[in-house]
């Protein structure tokens, strides 16, 4: 009886030690899941894709180096084909199906917002883009810019930057075109008090619906009124439009912004020249004196034969920048405490050190950029000037 | 109140514009009265041919012009192919108009798809040497890529209208969509007539596709938006009519660009398809239906 | 319907209700309710589209509708949707009689583009209408509820709401309207010939087919808490709607229930196991087929096979 007990006994202490060691040995291999969705087809996969490729550069980068808190990192990229309604079922999918670890931010900003309320309900941090102030104003904590794609912030870089040019050389007249959809709406903001700021007269302000069939009527309006300031609130195919309107009706603001279109490498590839001397705002520039942009150039140029990294390839790079710190900060994979560690700490990434506030955004950014001979420069602020302005633009040849 | 230049600016604009509408919309139009199919996939084909204007751009300094040497025989097989093998199949459903769309609506689906396999969802322009140059007509400025896509769209139109009224085919092809049965009796063999119109309107496609792709830019996706503005000619227009979807294209391209001159932009859509909207409520059959 | 298809289904309503019991994973809860707002989508469409043969490519916009307004009646209000889902199909029956009037004098593809005009121009209204919400959106306080119950209790509603939809769908296909409905599809001046009142039945057909989406938006409004016109005045929406409830068969009240089960899951399949681009393309290639093989939807293929009339 004893014998048998004994035996039984250590029986059960043998398949209890290596059920243990097997459960160590899988936890050490079972890798970190971040999971979400992404528009890689339909409308916005252009960009998707771009946020994708980036995801994928930090994960190798990271596995290489041996995973975060040891474990290797595996993402889960669903394709929610541009629709906003797909990306708040897939996010759930991953929460409760495949049950990442982590969650990845998605694009656009609707599809974003529509995720964030999502995250906060199952808890769980959600680094993205976000959806313009608005979003950040839902009282939703779990939900960070990091860094955010702003439009109320777009614009300050410029008119920061305006102070410093003399006031008899700045412009008097705007013209303001703006897409009529959550990001047109936010851009508007910097621009109202910006000009509001510098006194400058706001002379046609419309909006208009994508997609934008001519914008003729629109430059032949603004150089009726002999506006000399031009704000092109859209995105790259009215924006392409709108620039081949100035040029062809022969119009010479003393500067044209444009919002979202000359950030992606199609602006300076498809419209060459006359894309040039436009500027922009961004959350992000490769020539940031941050460290790791040096890498993104890198792998950019080789990998995907661009000469400059695009906004969104860098936008998903920083995105897992900020959560690979917060894991290996709060050394834990728990939700809350990887909020509360955001909350606190500041986070070093490619596209800067960001701080967040109560509503999980950082500081604003005031970057201006201009495109000049087919390269994206950085203008503001000074101390990251690669580039100086060219202002007023050269008239077209 | 704007002054002249401003509305003759944004009218003629309007108009060169409405031209290109015309010569995509003319091929759907064509294929809906013919042969009863809303061909959903129409834009899609447009996109191929802009692609290869593109291709042959950038990797051979083609002229987009040029590239229309490929694109249309290419588009015309297709066509043939396309009808021979899949729409001659529906025509035993119940309700051709209803089968038809499925069809072409799966067909649209791949081949965007295909595309975006191919191609990536990346922006494309169409840029030559001349694009962004411009004619002055007085202060008026038209851009010679406009004019461009405007002159083909005019030669795609009157290519087709002579086609259909002063060949024996195309009288055919008419004869088989106002009278079938008459036809029929007259010895004229549908199918291979649907074919040819079919074809036909397939390449046409792609000449629009080319004229559209001076004005904007492109990507898989963006027969979508091409769609909207297809059935608003077409409807317009009247189905099944060359002349009536010319005039179409060019009034709403007209309206269009003058809109955008006295409306504030935001209501210049919802004034369009408002406007389509009444124009169904009031004579559906189009402003030229015979 | 043979007693043995009823019985089943009753069954399977049976087990889908009691499905949130066994604790799934909360995405199964979530992809369900999807289907199950398909499936009230398309069955309430088919009593003008399939029944009355006026394809209605715009009907997303009741959807729209609905959730607009139980969104403003909630946040301007405090209205609960639960309750404000009610006034809200009734918004959506009220506009669609008012369209429905002069829109159903149309035929054909003529309907069809008028339809989905009237969802381009509510699109552009709400984005242009500050009141509204404008091209911001609007967003809703989150449902104070733990997660797995509020999705649970939102699945359970819609799941009623489909029943209801498809139970209402199928007594009409069987009552006088459903034949007057069938008259008018297959000749409509034959059908005014024999008296059969077709303007009053069309309307009729119409109001109800946007008052359960009406509903579903209403509650739709609730679930997903941002309300955006990109996303609720969706055109995709619009022509999936019309190509499940073809898919399946337009003729009869199961066709679109098979048709937006069917669509939904192998949809949910193909994203999960296939490269994107390529499970689009099946997707597309797979309307192909089924409409050269299956020209009158599946249902009807099915009940040739089996000897069906």
């Amino acid at each position: 009886m004893k014998r048998s007990t004994e035996g039984f006994w250590t029986l059960v202490v043998i398949v209890a030690l290596s059920w243990i060691q097997a459960g160590t040995a899988l936890a050490a291999e079972k890798p970190i899941l971040i999971g979400g969705s992404l528009p890689l087809t339909g409308t916005f996969s252009a960009t998707g894709k771009w946020v994708e490729k980036g995801y994928q550069f930090w994960a190798e980068e990271v596995n290489g180096k041996g995973g975060i808190l040891g474990r290797p990192v595996k993402l889960i990229i669903y394709d929610d084909k541009s629709d906003a309604k797909e990306a708040v079922n897939l996010i759930e999918k991953a929460i409760t199906v495949d049950k990442v670890d982590l969650l990845l931010g998605g694009y656009p900003g609707t599809a974003c917002t529509a995720v964030m309320p999502v995250a906060e309900k199952y808890k769980m941090v959600y680094v993205s883009m976000g959806g313009h102030m608005k979003s950040f104003s839902q009282g939703y904590t779990y939900s960070f810019g990091s860094p955010p794609l702003m439009g109320e912030w777009w614009y300050l870089g410029f008119f920061q930057w305006m102070k410093t040019v003399p006031a008899d050389q700045r412009p008097k007249r705007a013209a303001i075109f703006t897409m009529n959809n959550p990001i047109g709406v936010s851009l508007m903001d910097s621009v109202y008090k910006g000009c509001k700021d510098l006194g400058i007269e706001i002379l046609i302000d419309e909006k208009y619906n994508l997609p934008l069939t001519t914008a003729d009527a629109m430059i032949a309006k603004a150089k009726q009124m002999k506006t000399d300031l031009l704000f092109a609130n859209g995105m790259f195919p009215d924006g392409v439009m709108t620039l081949r309107a100035c040029k062809s009706l022969d119009y010479n603001p003393k500067a044209i912004l444009q919002g979202i279109g000359s950030v992606i490498p199609e602006w300076t590839r498809e419209l060459g020249k006359d894309g040039d001397y436009v500027f922009s705002g961004t959350s992000w520039h490769y020539k940031l004196k941050y460290p790791g942009n040096d890498k993104i150039v890198k792998v950019a140029r080789e990998r995907f034969k661009e000469e400059e990294p695009p906004l969104y390839f860098g936008f998903g790079y920083a995105w897992m920048q900020t959560l690979q710190q917060a894991v290996e900060g709060a050394k834990s994979l728990d939700q809350t405490k990887l909020r509360d560690w955001l909350r606190k700490n500041e986070v070093k990434t490619i596209a800067g050190n960001f701080q967040f506030d109560e509503k999980g955004l950082p500081k604003p950014f005031v970057y201006l950029t201009q495109v000049i001979r087919g390269t994206v420069e950085l203008i503001w602020p000074p101390e990251m000037r690669s580039h100086e302005p060219v202002y007023p633009k050269p008239p077209w040849k | 109140m704007w002054n002249l230049v401003v509305i003759l600016q944004s009218a003629l604009s309007g108009l060169l514009l409405g031209g290109v509408f015309a010569l995509l919309g003319v091929g759907f139009s064509l294929s809906w009265g013919v042969m009863k199919v809303i061909n959903i996939s129409h834009a899609a084909f447009g996109i191929l041919a802009a692609y290869i204007a593109y291709w042959g751009l950038t990797l051979y300094g083609w002229d987009p012009m040029l590239s229309l040497l490929v694109s249309i025989p290419l588009l015309f097989f297709s066509g043939l192919v396309l009808h021979r093998f899949l729409i001659q199949k529906v025509t035993r459903a119940r309700e051709i108009v209803v089968a038809s769309m499925i069809l072409t609506f799966g067909l649209a689906i791949v081949l965007e798809n295909a595309m975006l396999f191919a191609w990536a969802p990346d922006e494309r322009l169409i840029t030559t040497a001349y694009s962004s140059r411009a004619l002055f007509l007085g202060e008026v400025i038209l851009k010679v890529s406009n004019l461009i896509g405007f002159g083909l769209s005019m030669a795609g139109i009157g290519g087709i209208y002579f086609f259909l009224y002063h060949t024996h085919t195309g009288k055919a092809v008419r004869a088989t969509w106002q009278d079938p049965e008459g036809a029929a009796l007259q010895g004229i063999p549908l199918n291979r007539v649907s074919m040819i119109a079919f074809g036909l309107a397939i390449a046409s496609a792609g000449a629009g596709g080319v004229a559209m792709a001076y004005m904007y830019s492109f990507n898989p996706p963006a027969h979508n938006h091409w769609l909207i503005f297809l059935f608003l000619v077409v409807i317009v227009g009247g189905v099944g009519s060359v002349i009536g979807t010319a005039v179409a294209g060019l009034m709403i391209g007209l309206i269009t660009g003058l809109s955008g001159a006295f409306l504030p932009f935001q209501w210049i859509n919802v004034f369009l398809f408002g406007l389509l909207m009444v124009i169904l409520l009031i004579k559906p059959e189009g402003l030229f239906r015979k | 319907m043979a007693k043995t298809t009823k019985l089943s289904l009753i069954g399977l309503v049976f087990l889908l209700a009691l499905f949130p019991l066994f604790q799934p994973p909360i995405h199964s809860l979530s992809f369900l309710f999807l289907v199950f707002l398909y499936i009230i989508l398309a069955e309430s469409w088919n009593l003008i589209g399939g029944f009355g043969g006026y394809l209605s490519f715009g009907h997303v916009a009741f959807f729209g509708i609905g959730t607009y307004t139980s969104a403003l009646l909630f946040q301007k209000l405090g209205l609960s949707p639960f309750v404000g889902a009610f006034p809200a199909g009734m918004m959506a029956a009220a506009v669609a009689a008012v369209i429905g009037y002069p829109c159903l004098r149309l035929r054909g593809p003529y309907f069809a583009v008028v339809t989905l005009c009237f969802a381009f121009i509510m699109d552009l209204i709400v984005k242009n209408w500050w009141f509204l919400g404008g091209s911001e959106g609007i967003h809703l306080k989150l449902v104070e509820m733990e997660i797995r119950l509020s999705r649970s209790i939102f699945y359970e509603i819609y799941l009623g709401l489909a029943a209801v939809t498809v139970i209402f769908v199928r007594w009409v296909e069987h009552s006088k309207m459903g034949l007057g409905l069938s008259a008018i599809r297959e000749d409509e001046e034959v059908a005014q010939t024999l008296c059969i009142p077709t303007a009053r039945l069309k309307l009729q057909a119409f109001v109800l087919s946007a008052f359960f989406p009406g509903v579903a938006g209403g509650l739709y409004a609730y679930y997903i808490s941002y309300v955006h016109p990109d996303v609720v005045f969706d055109i995709s929406v619009s022509i999936l709607i019309v190509l499940m409830a073809l898919f399946g068969g337009g003729t009869s009240w199961a066709g679109p229930l098979v048709g937006a089960a069917l669509l939904s899951i192998i949809n949910e399949l193909l994203s999960t196991y296939i490269k994107p681009e390529i499970a689009r393309m099946i997707y597309g290639a797979m309307f192909v087929a089924v409409i050269l093989f299956m020209p009158d939807g599946i249902v009807a293929f099915v009940k040739r096979k089996r000897g069906y009339a």
